[in-house]
């Protein structure tokens, strides 16, 4: 499907094309550093310069932004636990683990390898088989989304390590407050108590910068000893470290490719994106491990696993994008607007009609894989000068950066008490051995869930029949089956054998 | 000759204030505008008020920037242009859920708590249907809704209460249908919903016809109608309800207003600059590229359409079920 010759490769590689890409993609680098300011935002502000230029600029200029942007937030997420964009929470996880141990410069080389080679996968993919997929996502209705999102929740039993009592606290504490707003079915306020601020729901970007960024920035200012202050988390010389990054991908080639087709899947899906699909990821990276427990304790596959899906979802969301003209995500809905202003009808015909202009944006979006790699070295080095100051300025320039970032997201300073009052209960939370993740899963997929069931029971009149027999429902609700009865299962054929 | 001084010093103090506040009166803008949008960065409405906020600070030589205060379904930012400081610096975005905000209970706000400065746009709400699909015009599936049994049929368009479901509802009833006949399934915005109607998981679309423009071009869907005045030049073809013998009109639109009690020369300077913009080929070619219809209402016409229309709503929301009580 990719009529690839040399004349459109090269056509890419003009003066005019080239510098407003590149440059776009160093602002993804900042804008993904940066919490609260997310990809989204970027394209958002890019598309408006855009209008006058050749559509393939503006393009070149939204792919370079989303790709350089959802590494990025990486970066943050691995040496400060601050999730720099929606899509780096799971990659909290295992890399700022390794980062304490001091192995954080090759937690950020394999993060940036792996978000290079899952881009580069999503973006084949979508080259040779999107028509395919699109037609397979468009059979994706409340039904299946419903079971998908139940599949996301429940990847916080398997990412919890310790007390799953705990975890199921953490996790029931998110899907109640996930409660809070207007009911999309009804219009009706939930909990709002006449708070307009309260009727748009607690949005989790805030939250999750409170929860993981400002309660580590309180936890790191309780401690009093000088000792202790040198295995506080934040280290002084942070950079990127390729040397092992070889050998430990060779050792995951299957763990890569496997990352990469769910967060493909999950990006081609109009309902979900690279954020769920980085969170589905890691719980299966866990589920198929041999090793499972070394996962949450800085382990190479809880650092691989969902930093190459989340940027294996973004060349899944342009697949329904391009194929039928349907957003995948919220940064391709920016896209097919400006594709109107650009004289492009999106939709069906841009695939038969455009053809040269498609094939343009396949190469913009393989080449910026290579330009990810070598800006995002930079982006690393960049943030080292960040690490020279002294600690209590650093500490004070991730609240800065974290109050600045929840305000941006839609100018409230609701979002910055939000910030505020979620790190001071994520301290607390750890304090006595809660775990955080599972807060944030329930908060994002509990409207999923019950959206998706609410208004598939109206579609149905309550019946609730077609949540399993239709064939991609039935098979999540085997594959969920599967995932709680596993481990039981292993047991009783271990105790029958001996 | 101490007193002497002292007074002339009020006095030269006193004619300074005054003569510092008459320049302030007199000389609009002096700083930076903003413009209040309701909705999300990127989204059609955030769009055309970038374009507008850009042509406006070329007209009046100060910045003009866009500021989305998103949440509660336009709620948050409709609320804080109405309680915003009456100088004429803050201009709101409104669209067409001011109208029913009150009526669902998300807030205290009409159209009254407005000055209409200017309405520049408008899309009619179309009827969409898949290709496949046997109807031909709006009154044989109209018809078919009858005759099947309730529940048959399930529409889509956008959220509750929006102004895709609204038309929607005004349509049935005006066909003597019960609205409660037929389901409908809300989503977040039109793109989620044509994907559903792609997916064959609903029946009817209701939405704006650029909206769904790509896929009726590709032959995947079609229009049954347009609920406007007459047809639109853009897509011809595609007949109004009128002509079918449905007399309702419905639809989105977009305008500007400020806070009440803002100064008489800010008013008159910010509808004539955007009354002028939107006489330029400049807004004209851009809001057809965009897909977004053009219509001007400038002042009281654009605030007495409002009131009449939410007016109009209010028994429209009683029979859906909508008004809160």
């Amino acid at each position: 499907m990719w009529g690839c010759d040399m004349d459109t490769i090269l056509s890419v590689f003009r003066v005019e094309i080239l510098i407003p890409w590149l440059l776009a993609m160093i602002l993804g680098i900042f804008v993904g550093a940066m919490p609260g300011l997310t990809a989204t935002m970027a394209v958002a502000l890019i598309v408006p310069l855009t209008f006058h230029t050749p559509p393939i600029v503006g393009l070149a200029m939204i792919l370079g932004v989303s790709f350089t942007a959802i590494f990025a937030g990486d970066i943050p997420a691995t040496f400060l636990r601050v999730p720099g964009t929606p899509a780096s929470g799971a990659a909290v996880l295992d890399g700022y683990e390794m980062n304490k141990q001091g192995k954080g410069p090759l937690a950020i080389a394999l993060d940036l390898t792996c978000s290079t080679l899952g881009g580069t996968i999503g973006v084949l993919i979508l080259i040779t088989i999107s028509p395919i997929l699109a037609s397979f996502a468009l059979q994706f209705t409340h039904f299946e989304y419903f079971w998908l999102a139940l599949l996301g929740l429940s990847m916080s039993a398997v990412i919890t390590k310790g007390s799953t009592m705990k975890g199921l606290i953490s996790m029931t504490g998110g899907l109640i407050l996930s409660t809070i707003g207007l009911d999309i079915s009804t219009g009706y306020p939930r909990f709002s108590f006449g708070s307009t601020y309260l009727m748009s729901g607690i949005n989790f970007i805030p939250v999750m910068i409170g929860l993981f960024g400002i309660s580590e920035v309180l936890r790191s200012i309780s401690i009093t000893s000088h000792d202790q202050l040198g295995d506080a988390a934040i280290i002084s010389n942070v950079k990127a470290d390729f040397r092992s990054v070889g050998t430990i991908m060779g050792r995951n080639k299957r763990l890569i490719l496997q990352s990469s087709l769910i967060g493909t899947l999950i990006g081609a899906l109009p309902g979900a994106g690279a954020d769920i699909a980085a969170w589905v990821a890691y719980g299966m990276a866990k589920k198929t491990s041999k090793t499972p427990e070394q996962f949450g304790t800085g382990s190479e596959e809880g650092v691989i696993a969902p930093t190459t899906a989340n940027n294996a979802a973004l060349g899944g969301t342009w697949i329904p994008a391009l194929v039928f003209g349907i957003p995948g995500d919220s940064i391709t809905a920016i896209v097919l607007g400006a594709m109107m202003m650009y004289g492009l009808k999106p939709g069906p015909l841009v695939f038969q009609g455009s053809r040269d202009l498609v094939n343009q944006i396949f190469t913009v979006a393989v080449i910026s894989q290579f330009f990810l790699l070598i800006l995002g070295y930079l982006g690393i080095r960049a943030f080292t000068w960040f690490f020279k100051f002294p600690r209590n300025v650093v500490l004070a320039g991730i609240t800065i950066f974290s109050i600045i970032g929840a305000y941006a997201l839609r100018s409230s300073v609701f979002d910055v008490g939000l910030v505020l009052v979620f790190g001071i209960l994520g301290y607390l939370m750890e304090r006595v051995t809660i775990p955080l993740p599972p807060f944030i899963l329930g908060l994002i997929l509990g409207p999923m869930i019950e959206e998706n069931l609410r208004i598939g029971l109206v579609k149905t009149s309550g019946n609730f029949w077609p949540f399993f027999n239709r064939p991609i429902s039935a098979f999540f609700a085997m594959l969920l089956l599967l995932i709680f009865l596993y481990e039981p299962i292993k047991i009783l054929i271990q105790r029958k054998r001996n | 000759m101490k007193k002497a001084f002292l007074a002339f010093l009020i006095l030269t103090l006193t004619i300074g204030i005054v003569f510092a506040g008459g320049a302030k009166e007199a000389k609009y803008p002096t700083k930076p505008i903003t413009i209040i949008c309701p909705w999300a960065a990127g989204g059609g409405t955030d769009r055309t008020a970038r374009f507008i906020a850009e042509q406006l600070s070329k007209k009046l030589g100060v910045p003009v920037n866009v500021v989305n205060k998103t949440g509660g379904s336009g709620a948050v930012g409709h609320g804080e242009g109405a309680a915003a400081a009456p100088d004429g610096y803050t201009i709101t975005n409104l669209t067409f859920e001011i109208n029913v905000l009150k009526y669902l209970g998300y807030a205290d706000l009409t159209p009254e708590n407005f000055i209409p400065l200017i309405q520049f746009n408008e899309d009619a709400a179309a009827v969409i249907v898949s290709a496949k699909s046997p109807y031909k015009n709006v009154k044989e599936l109209l018809d078919d809704i009858k005759a099947k049994p309730e529940g048959t049929f399930k529409f889509s368009g956008s959220t509750i209460a929006s102004a895709w479901d609204l038309p929607r509802i005004q349509m049935l009833m005006a066909y003597g249908i019960d609205p409660q006949k037929v389901k409908y399934i809300p989503t977040q915005g039109a793109a989620p919903a044509i994907t559903e109607l792609l997916g064959g998981h609903v029946d009817v679309l209701t939405c704006s016809y650029p909206e769904a423009a790509g896929q009726i071009a590709a032959g995947a869907l079609k229009a049954l109608a347009i609920m406007a005045d007459e047809r639109n030049p853009n897509f011809p073809d595609v007949p109004t309800l009128k002509e079918q013998g449905i007399n309702v009109v419905g639809g989105t639109w977009r305008g500007f207003a400020v806070p009440l009690k803002t100064p008489e020369l800010a008013v008159n300077t910010l509808r004539k600059a955007m009354k002028e913009i939107t006489e330029t080929q400049e807004f004209k070619d851009f809001m057809n590229k965009a897909g977004f219809g053009i219509k001007v209402r400038v002042g009281q016409e654009f605030g007495d359409f409002m009131i009449n229309q939410y007016k109009a709503l209010k028994p429209v929301m009683e029979t859906a079920g909508y008004l809160k009580k």
